[in-house]
């Protein structure tokens, strides 16, 4: 009887085991007009869905259900359903639908306009566009506090960040960070953001209560993205013409390590269990995954061509 | 129903490739060649970033800088057009070296929705290459890659600045290049 307990339940494990996967990650792959689906216990894609009109950015859903992907050439975002694998709606928005975040509620999705300079704000059980709020110019980087209170958007052509109230709609504050800021991410504390600068090889960091920059700190040519891992204390930015990542230590905010990933590295997340950090390769079509820790690639896993993942793309 | 959505697919394409985007899409080219001669030989042909003498399309090179980081070199085409390169990235241990256009002399001038453009000697915007020697046995595989955004950086662009002619540009130089070391390194 004991025995036969045990095997069910073995069977059990077994048979539910592909439903509660460990999380996967959601990589765009621009030139191949589709998303590489990764399951990262075993990392190795598991799927690949097609979303035309050159993916790029990617947000995924709070409760981890679906993954908005702005979509340039389409000018909008598509919606994919995690459980069906499927897109199940596409989202007009405007001409350059670039930057994309999801609000921490799940009640809203945010998209920069990187050709016509604003933020749309759009009601994530509709659809439908809620307000247009007029930023600096060519914005591309978007992430939300953790008490989803503001939006921080770079600015690129305005070398800017703007601090976005969440409760207005409307921006509270901006501040001067280094050339041509791209990518950013925030801390659990919701209390300093870290900006990749495309042009001047740098990152601003910047204190999010007064939008103060606190520091800059040197990287490689041509950062793009920007992810924190191990309770924040270790900051990784992908260098895209270098084909290499830098790892600054948050507390002295100095490069500690330069980790050779891919040729053009572009989007970078951190697994939940914030150990390892996930690279997209633009040109290498690949993704590597780094140990935080040991600082070291533990694993390189083949997606479609043209990976970019810009933005969070980790599910759960 | 497959066809209708092909066409839709097509005619969504052909609206939205009008106005795509400089920012989103980058352009990728790959062309590699195998060459029976072995890797040294092949990198020695290429490996100094001021001689690019092994490409028929190249009159003359001048160069500041050697192999270092931040060198800079000129290439003048045969037709006289120029185009300034800078080093970004030098391995000698792995036969591969990276590097950007930073500056290109205009081949013509168009004028595009009431506005002149100029149009550069290599229809291309932001292009940084890498060119790479594999070993192979007594042979070698050469690997050259670029990165580029079409020449024009604002939506709907004229046909002499759109990505189909920066694809085709592209291909053709790391072609035709490719083609002649080999031909040089097989002598």
């Amino acid at each position: 009887m004991k025995r036969k307990v045990v095997m069910i339940t073995v069977a059990t494990t077994f048979f539910t085991l592909p439903l509660a996967a460990a999380p996967f990650a959601y990589i765009s792959n621009q030139l191949d007009d589709s998303i590489s689906i990764i399951d990262t216990k075993k990392n190795k894609v598991v799927d690949t869905i097609t979303v035309s009109g050159k993916p790029a950015g990617v947000a995924v859903a709070p409760a981890g259900d679906r993954v908005y992907i702005s979509t340039p050439e389409a000018k909008g975002f598509a919606v994919l359903d995690v459980k069906k694998r499927e897109i199940i709606a596409k989202v007009p928005v405007s001409d350059g639908a670039l930057g994309i975040a999801a609000g921490i509620d799940g009640k809203r999705i945010y998209v920069a306009d990187w050709y016509n300079d604003k933020v749309d704000v759009i009601d994530a059980d509709n659809l439908r566009i809620i307000k247009s709020i007029p930023v600096g110019n060519s914005p591309s980087g978007l992430v939300v506090s953790p008490d989803n209170r503001w939006l921080y958007v770079a600015n690129r052509l305005s070398d800017s960040v703007s601090k976005i109230s969440l409760n207005k709609l409307a921006i509270n504050k901006t501040t001067l960070v280094g050339s041509h800021p791209f990518g950013l991410t925030i801390d659990a504390r919701g209390e300093r953001i870290y900006v990749a600068n495309v042009q001047s090889d740098d990152v601003t960091v910047v204190e999010t209560s007064r939008m103060l920059p606190i520091a800059t700190v040197k990287v490689n040519m041509l950062p793009y993205a920007a992810a924190l891992a191990l309770n924040d204390s270790r900051l990784f930015v992908t260098n895209q013409d270098d084909g290499s990542v830098s790892v600054i230590d948050t507390a002295t905010l100095k490069e500690i390590g330069l980790i050779e990933v891919g040729n053009k590295p572009e989007g970078i997340s951190t697994h939940p269990d914030d150990r390892h950090v996930y690279v997209a390769n633009w040109f290498d079509s690949t993704v590597s995954v780094i140990d935080a820790k040991t600082l070291q690639v533990i694993d390189t896993i083949k997606t479609g061509n043209g990976s970019r993942a810009f933005g969070q793309f980790f599910g759960k | 129903m497959k066809k209708i959505t092909l066409i839709a697919s097509v005619l969504l394409f052909f609206f939205t490739a009008v106005a795509s985007a400089h920012g989103p899409v980058r352009q990728k080219a790959e062309e590699q060649i195998t060459i029976n001669a072995p890797a040294e030989k092949v990198w020695a042909l290429i490996k100094n970033f001021g001689d690019m003498s092994w490409h028929p399309d190249i009159f003359n090179t001048t160069a500041d800088g050697g192999n270092k980081k931040g060198a800079t070199r000129v290439l003048t085409l045969k037709d006289g057009g120029t185009i300034k390169e800078e080093m970004k990235k030098y391995d000698e241990a792995k036969m591969s070296y990276a590097y950007k256009i930073i500056e290109m002399s205009t081949a013509k001038t168009i004028t595009h929705a009431g506005v002149e453009e100029k149009v550069p000697v290599l229809p291309v915007d932001n292009y940084s290459a890498t060119i790479e020697v594999e070993a192979k046995g007594d042979t070698s595989v050469v690997n050259w890659t670029a990165g580029y955004y079409r020449a024009y950086t604002n939506n709907n662009p004229p046909v002499e600045m759109n990505e189909e002619t920066a694809n085709a540009a592209v291909a053709a130089i790391l072609k035709t290049g490719l083609i002649n070391l080999k031909t040089l390194a097989e002598k």
